[in-house]
Order: C-alpha cells, then structure tokens, then sequence
C-alpha cells in the first residue's frame, strides 16, 4: 500500500493540474446556451458551434494574426540583434564594454510596470500607437537575451574565430558563417522563449493597441471577458488562444524544463 | 503573473562568467589591428545598445523626472518637485492598493513555493513516468495568465462555476469565490498560483538533484526518514535555492496585475485593486502621467528592497 502512494500522489496532483484545461475545451465544445454543468460533460452532444460564433462575432484572426506577427518577428530580431551583442561583449575588445554589459543587466532590477508611463509618453509621442513598430521594437531591448547569448558565446573556445580572422574572413563573415552555427542550440531554446513570452504578453499590448484591429488574441480574449459574450465562446476563443503554446510545448517540452533548470530563464 | 516587457521577469542576476582577459604581452595585437577589433565590437553591439539607450535606460531615467511634474495627455507639463509624493501620502487609495498587494503577495507566496516544492519533491522521489509528470505540472506555466483568469473566473462562478457545482453535489455552497470581500484574493493567488508554480518547481527541482546522495544516504543510516530526513536534512540543504525561489516569487508577486484585470475588474469595492492596477488607471484611464509615474517608483523600491534582501540571505548562506 505505502508502495503505491507516491504513483497515486503525483496521478491526483497531475488530475487537478490538468482540469482546468479539460473544462475549458469541455465547455468549448457543450451545445451553447442554457446551463453549461452537467450539459458539457455530455460529449454525444459536442458541437463547433461556439467556434464559429466566436470567428465570425469578434475579430479573433485578426488577434490572432496580430499576435503572430509579435511573437515572430520579435523572435527573429531579438536572436539576431543578441546574438550580435553577445558576441561583441564575450569576444571582443572595445572601450566601456564592461560598464555597458553591467547597465544592460542592471534593467533587469526595474520592473517593466515602473517605467510603463514613460515608455509609453515616449512610443506615443513617436507615433508609435496602433502601430506594428510601436508594439515591436520597444520589447527588443532585452537583457536576459543578451546575458544568455554573452555567457554561450564566451565558452567557445578563441582559436575558432582565430582560424577564420587568419584566413582573411570579414567580421560580418565570421559571425554569419562561424558564431551562428556554433550557437544555433542557444538559438533555438531562447527562440521557444521568446515566442512564449511576446504570445503570453498583456500589458504592452493592452496600453499601446487601443483599437480593435492592433489587439492581440490575449487582449482580445480579455476584452471579450469584459464584453457580454457566452461561455461557452469564450472558452472557444481561449482553447484557440492556447493552441499556439500547446503545439511549442507538445514539441520541445524536454527541450524548455531542462534550460530554466540550466539558465534560469524565466518565461 | 506576467511581469516585464513581454513577460521578461524582474529577477535578480545571476553571476555572469569571466570573459577571459587580454592575451598575454607575446602575442599582444598591434595598434591597428586593435582598433579595428574595437569598431568591430562596437557595431555588433550598436543595435542593442541603440534599442537599450532609448528604451531602457530613457525610460528609467524618464520615470523619475515625470514623477516630479505633472505631465499630461496633451503634453503639457509643470516641475512640482515632490507634490506627487506628498499626494501619495495623502491619497486612501494608494495605501489601500499596497495593503491589497502585500496581502495578496501574501497569499500567493506560501501557496506557490508550497505547491512548487510539494511538486518537486513528488518528482525527486519519482521513478515510473517522472518526464511525463513533470511535463503536466509543467503545462500550465507555459500559457498567459489570462488564459489562467479566464478559465478561472468560469471555475468560480456563483451560478455555473465547476466548484460550485462540486459542493452542491455535498450540498454545500453556493460560495462566491470573487465576489467576497474576504475570499477574492486567495482565490485570485490559487490560479496565479496554478499557472506559475512550474517554474520554481523545476528550480527547486534541479536543486534537489544537487543534493550529494551520500548526505542523504548517510541520514537514512542514522535512522533519520521520512517527514524527519526532509525537515533536517533536505530542507536546510535546501535553502538557498529556497530563498531565491521565494524572492523571485514574491517580486512577480507585487506586480500583480492582470488576473485582476480579467476576473475581477479590482472588485469587490477595491478589494483586489492592486499597486499596478492604481498605476494603470491613473495612467490610462486618467492620464494622470506624472502621478502614475510617482506610483511607478513606489513599485521600484520595494522590487529592490526585496532584491537587496535576497542578496543578503543568500550571500550568508554561502
């Protein structure tokens, strides 16, 4: 018996953490109106309806579209633009890099909310509202990114990028045809982040998208909370909302929980 | 809760690795060619340093000048030197939040570093499916804690929430879970904390498998199992990694922001109006920027005293 209690244990604990995502996609799927309990636990019943009441009721691929364009295109730059900067403050010898290294990482002890009204006087007064750019490059500026890419790239032995300075590279050369396939491990891992942190993202979103059309799906999925549509949509869009992160998670799930154990980032 | 620019956590650092220092005087680049190395370096770094100078470091600085005016939507401003923190002082509504976040953080910490070790400790001791059981516990985290809020809010709902229904069937209830004074921020901190303690579960984790299994091996020889091993042996080896955990919760904590915005708008009567949410409406709802800003920094300094307060134990315990 006392054999059996740590499988049972850890079966309940694993029960209760995933119910609340059965309910949503029970709910999701339960004929709409009327009461939603005991009625979506029938599954003879299931139905897409609430799926297409909720494409055609609010704007969600364009949420959708929105929020893939942040994620990806913030992917995308942010490895570029750290990768650079790691390599620069690991490898190379230039005036103030060390004081400069040490303020991008002092930005990490200022929470984002702190200095909210002033990022977004400044993106404002840019015209950066409602825009793509205004809700993009803002979020590049990323320490924990550049601290990641630092901290790979100064384990790699010199002689690697000597050999190539020898035979005459460009330093642009070097870093296309050297560094990036030396680190594409690191890549990969702070690109499944990324993603996760700009698709997850509220706050920035919230205050800098102020129309319907510059949304992404998780203030849209907000707002539709706010507004007065049925549950059962509301579920719809959520497990729409989540897809995304089930998918990145379903793939690279070994992948993610090893490197917070290793780096200690924090989705 | 999400807390940084696009959920970049306030955390503090760890210690980065030594770049190693010039090469020795033998081979010692000559002039130009150092030159060249350091332009190099500089346009590498040019676009971070670029994005960083007038978003991060613009910003930081903006903050505590906005503070000292009263800027407004329409962008004209005054110097008011410290009348917004003498307003502060002044203002119900202000203390009334931090006491909303103090207590909710509070709520929250226990309840997260608990699950999290609880979890982690289930694991350790896992050998049947224990990659599986990590990935579930695991799940949640990798979601948006509106998603969290939204499922949840339906959970908890008076008239067609699951726990209701569940404690009709013992006929009990029913229980308004966010509409009571008393029970709207424990219930608030169990979704944050459904959502958010796979994170420090794979800390505690990975600090768990630290462990020497000779101490533990030992401790079992001296007769010391079970409840008695864990609370004099693991625990203490522990607490290091248990001090960072709970820091780095309870500043994710003070930031809470967007369950409230989601399930209860700050309701009932302010009792979930937290620090951030007062910043946000006096931002965005009021423009009152350069009062926000002020609040702002209230947010700041506790995040670094909690910080320093990190540092400290954890530099003891070393």
């Amino acid at each position: 018996m006392a054999r059996l209690r740590l499988p049972v244990l850890l079966f309940l604990v694993a029960l209760v953490t995933l119910a609340p995502f059965v309910v949503m996609v029970l709910v999701a799927f339960a004929p709409p109106g009327g009461k939603t309990l005991p009625g979506a636990f029938d599954l003879t019943r299931a139905t897409w309806e609430n799926f297409s009441a909720v494409l055609s009721g609010a704007d969600i691929t364009r949420w959708a579209a929105n929020s893939l364009v942040y994620s990806l295109v913030s992917v995308v730059l942010i490895l570029l633009f750290s990768s650079m900067a790691g390599y620069a403050f690991a490898k190379k010898r230039f005036p103030g890099r060390e004081v400069l290294f040490w303020s991008f990482l002092a930005t990490l002890m200022v929470p984002f909310q702190a200095t909210l009204i002033p990022y977004f006087v400044l993106v404002s007064r840019l015209g950066g509202v409602d825009t793509y750019w205004g809700l993009i490059v803002p979020t590049l500026a990323n320490s924990q990114a550049v601290f990641l890419m630092r901290q790979f790239i100064a384990q790699l032995p010199d002689e690697l990028f000597e050999a190539a300075k020898i035979d005459g590279a460009s330093e642009w050369r070097i870093y296309t045809t050297v560094v990036v396939p030396l680190i594409t491990p690191v890549l990969a891992t702070l690109g499944v982040f990324v993603f996760l942190w700009h698709w997850n993202d509220f706050l920035w979103p919230l205050v800098i998208g102020q129309s319907s059309e510059m949304r992404t799906l998780t203030v849209g999925l907000a707002t539709l909370e706010g507004e007065n549509v049925p549950v059962n949509q509301i579920m719809a869009g959520a497990t729409i909302t989540v897809l995304p992160c089930l998918l990145v998670f379903g793939l690279l799930q070994r992948y993610l929980t090893d490197s917070i154990a290793t780096t200690g980032l924090k989705a | 809760m999400t807390a940084g620019t696009a959920g970049e956590r306030t955390a503090p650092t760890p210690e980065p690795v030594p770049v190693p220092g010039p090469p020795l005087p033998a081979d010692r680049p000559t002039r130009p060619a150092r030159r060249r190395e350091a332009r190099a370096g500089l346009l590498f770094v040019a676009p971070m340093l670029l994005l960083f100078a007038v978003f991060r470091f613009g910003p930081t600085i903006g903050a505590a000048f906005l503070s000292l005016t009263d800027y407004r939507l329409s962008g004209d401003w005054r110097f008011i030197g410290a009348e917004n923190y003498a307003r502060l002082l002044q203002d119900d509504l202000f203390w009334s939040s931090l006491g909303v976040t103090a207590l909710y953080t509070l709520f929250f910490v226990p309840l997260t570093v608990g699950l999290s070790l609880g979890t982690a400790l289930l694991l350790h001791r896992a050998v049947w499916l224990r990659g599986f059981f990590r990935g579930v516990f695991f799940l949640p985290y990798v979601t948006s804690i509106v998603l969290a809020a939204v499922i949840w809010k339906w959970i908890y709902d008076v008239e067609d929430g699951l726990l209701n229904a569940a404690l009709g069937v013992l006929s009990l209830g029913p229980v308004d879970f966010l509409g009571d004074e008393r029970l709207v921020l424990p219930s608030i901190a169990a979704t944050s904390a459904w959502k958010g303690f796979g994170y420090s579960m794979l800390i505690l984790l990975a600090g768990l498998q630290s462990i020497p299994r000779e101490v533990t091996e030992a401790a079992v020889i001296d007769g010391a199992t079970g409840w008695r091993r864990l609370r004099w042996v693991t625990l203490p080896l522990l607490r290091p990694v248990l001090f960072f955990v709970l820091v780095i919760e309870a500043i994710g904590a003070f930031q809470v922001f967007d369950a409230m915005y989601v399930m209860t708008a700050g309701g009932p009567v302010r009792a979930s109006y937290s620090l951030v949410y007062l910043l946000y409406d006096t931002g965005f709802k009021f423009f009152d920027f350069g009062y926000a800003s002020a609040l702002g920094l209230v947010l700041f300094l506790v995040v670094l005293v909690f910080s320093l307060i990190q540092r400290r134990l954890i530099g003891r315990d070393e």
